[in-house]
């Protein structure tokens, strides 16, 4: 299909870093001013203009804080914890299309960096593997309430990753491949998928709140709870590191979501495709906010509830019907 | 390019489950298994077999050692471990020999020279769907007892996990629960 | 004012719904029904939907909570009881205070410290006078206790200062005097209400 140099897939690469950590340093202002206009407060509004800023204080800080190590940790696999978790969010980046191919001095670029047949896979596969940052964070640091966090990660992360694979086995038995390119391409030919699959889309947003440990799930460091869960005695770039992994993941969740089940980068009507999926991005993101000024924390025993015993059962029925469905 | 990542990854998971080995560290140990399991989710993807690959990595990596890590939980990670053993020369004997035996099997074929695909991938298929045609024609028998095993197991687990789900230790009294005030 | 108005007093119109915990499912099957009918009726949606009608109106119909705290500041009431001041009369411009020591003697802190001597014109005169803001404890009773209306409770709550001494000089506290067309007249505790007028039908003298 195309011609893949190694200095094509390295600027990628570099590319989707840069990017992806700027998109998620500037989601934590986008997150902080969201929920405040939903509070009716002003939200950062000194460091800039508007508080634009705010990213580039913040980054100070967390740069130039002191990177502490508690006596009793396990010092090495406290210090390559955080740097799983952003390493698998941005190596899960690298399986998904975010636009469409384009040319660009001449030089076709595909729009993906790893173009493997089984996309949705892996990146299911590398936030899989991203549960080893907070288990192993709240593991090494000897506190308890890291090990209460490390112990609800592991809960957590098995029971929705199941949740998360029933649901998209529904679209990708109706696409009939595992590439996202291919699920995109289904788009243009059909209707969305969040029509055809309501209930498939139900599922995987709830399952990708949960891995993306976001608010009605974020029980790994849920505050009033468990101090600060894996990250209690994490300070500076470190924990800095865990948030830019969360954020990452909350894009790559919002991605998939959007190529999966709205429609991805097909032109919409009179919008051109890539800004099509910047929106169904930016609004997933927004959701991601919205829920989370909205909705309160569920119990842990709720939550297990919740996966084993509803959404697990209903994303099988769902698998079934399709079944019978693509049969007839 | 690929004899060099071949024989990286090799050296690398070695070496990681070496540590799982041999580490007295119950953290150390666990991490190692958990980053080789990893990277031999990469000898997969060297091998163009995208799709074990990746099961690997959700299998392995994201399920059953997340199990293994939730075992772990009642460790004390901070603390080395120290094992009694009674009689280290049938550990080494046995050990050894099945080291051995696994060395033989896989090695056989090449010095065999017959090394041959049984089921050469079909043409215009992708990665899961050849495993997926293998899988359900060749090896349907296996396929469907290992699922008729696993589905077993589960039902245990639950009645195992299930039996006292009703009694709930924190509604107790405490004057019903004498172990744990001794243990608090 | 009963006490029960007096306690709900500034919450205005309650809008309260108490759950019915009585009737909380205690078989499976009950709490199935519940779910489902929880799930189904989009209770979540609500939230949802009240958040998004407090960010619109927040962000256009300008019902912004936040006050810009340094910037601008929100008027505090005429009875708060914040750092003291000194009142002048409005004639002459002298200060009010007359040295009595009512204050120095009701002050249940012990806050406030007066020493008067006989000036040249036989007056008494304030020749030092300072509240120690470390132990004042804001009761207002020397604004109440001050038969002149010379020492009152200002609005002044920024009481952070690298000297402790810096409000608590009398001059610090006194109107000064070119300011002196500013001075109000403190409508807070021990002055006389706006609606004095009216409430004295008959000068004091008259009984």
């Amino acid at each position: 299909m195309m011609e893949v140099t190694y200095l094509g897939v390295i600027i990628k690469a570099i590319l989707i870093l840069a990017i992806i950590s700027a998109v998620a340093g500037f989601g934590t202002y986008i997150e902080r001013k969201i929920l405040a206009f939903m509070q009716r407060r002003l939200g950062p509004m000194h460091v800039g203009p508007y508080g634009l800023l705010q990213i580039a204080a913040d980054g100070i800080k967390l740069f130039t804080k002191e990177d502490f190590i508690p006596q009793n940790a396990n010092k090495l696999i406290f210090m390559i914890a955080p740097i799983i978790t952003a390493a698998t969010a941005f190596i899960a980046l690298s399986a998904v299309p975010v636009f469409p191919d384009f040319t660009i001095f001449g030089i076709f670029v595909p729009s993906v960096a790893s173009d493997i047949n089984i996309g949705i896979l892996f990146v299911l596969g590398m936030m899989a593997a991203g549960l080893y940052g907070p288990l192993l964070a709240g593991m090494s640091q000897a506190n308890k309430w890291g090990l209460i966090g490390a112990a609800r990660t592991a809960a957590q992360f098995v029971s929705y990753e199941v949740v998360t694979g029933l649901s998209l086995l529904a679209p990708i038995m109706m696409v009939g491949s595992l590439s996202l390119i291919d699920f995109n391409h289904y788009n243009e030919t059909h209707a969305w998928m969040v029509f055809t699959q309501p209930l498939a889309f139900v599922l995987f947003l709830i399952a990708g709140f949960a891995e993306t440990n976001r608010t009605p799930f974020d029980l790994l460091e849920h505050e009033a709870e468990v101090v600060a869960g894996y990250a209690t005695e994490y300070s500076g770039m470190r924990w800095g590191m865990f948030f830019i992994g969360e954020y990452a993941n909350m894009i790559t969740i919002a991605v998939l979501a959007s190529i999966v089940f709205l429609g991805g980068y097909t032109d919409l009507g009179f919008i051109p495709g890539w800004l099509a999926i910047i929106l169904k991005i930016a609004f997933m993101f927004f959701l991601m906010l919205w829920v989370r000024a909205s909705w309160p924390h569920v119990r842990p025993d709720q939550f297990m509830w919740l996966a084993w015993k509803v959404l697990m059962p209903l994303a099988v029925i769902n698998v079934v019907i399709t079944g019978i469905v693509i049969m007839v | 390019m690929i004899p060099f990542a071949f024989y990286l990854f090799a050296v690398l998971i070695t070496g990681l489950f070496l540590v799982a080995v041999l580490s007295r560290n119950v953290l150390y140990a666990m991490t190692s298994l958990a980053a080789g399991m990893v990277l031999i989710s990469g000898l997969f993807f060297i091998l163009g077999a995208d799709f074990l690959g990746v099961v690997q990595l959700i299998v392995y990596v994201g399920a059953v050692m997340g199990l293994y890590a939730f075992a772990m939980m009642f460790f004390d990670v901070s603390r080395e471990v120290r094992e009694t053993r009674s009689n280290p020369w049938l550990v080494f004997l046995l050990g050894g020999g099945i080291a051995l035996m696994l060395v033989v099997m896989f090695a056989a074929p090449i010095v065999g020279d017959s090394v041959k695909a049984l089921y050469p991938p079909v043409a215009h298929t992708t990665n899961p769907q050849a495993v997926g045609l293998v899988l359900f024609t060749k090896y349907l028998l296996p396929f469907e007892v290992a699922s008729v095993m696993l589905l077993v197991a589960m039902i245990a687990g639950i009645i195992l996990a299930g039996r006292k789900m009703e009694i709930s230790l924190s509604a107790m009294d405490e004057d019903i629960l004498p172990e744990t005030k001794e243990n608090a | 004012m009963s006490l029960e108005q007096f306690k709900n007093r500034n919450v205005g119109v309650q809008h309260y719904r108490m759950l019915d915990l009585s009737h909380t499912p205690q078989t499976g099957w009950g709490q199935f029904k519940q779910v489902v009918r929880r799930t189904l009726s989009l209770e979540l949606f609500v939230g949802l939907k009240v958040t998004l009608r407090e960010m619109t109106k927040a962000l256009f119909f300008g019902k912004m909570h936040t006050t810009k705290y340094p910037f601008e500041k929100l008027p505090v009431g005429p009875r708060y009881r914040a750092i003291h001041e000194m009142k002048r009369l409005l004639e002459s411009g002298h200060y009010r205070c007359i040295g009595c020591g009512l204050c120095e003697k009701i002050c249940p802190a012990d806050a406030i410290r007066i020493e008067t001597a006989y000036g040249e014109d036989q007056r008494k005169q304030v020749q030092e006078y300072t509240i120690n803001f470390g132990r004042c404890i804001f009761c207002g009773y020397c604004a109440e206790v001050c038969p002149e209306l010379a020492i009152v409770h200002g609005g002044r709550y920024e009481t952070a200062s690298e000297q402790r001494a810096s409000f608590s000089l009398f001059d610090d506290m006194l109107t000064p005097i070119d300011r002196l067309k500013e001075q109000k007249e403190f409508p807070g505790y021990g002055s006389v209400s706006p609606d004095a007028d009216k409430r004295i039908h008959k000068t004091p003298l008259a009984y």
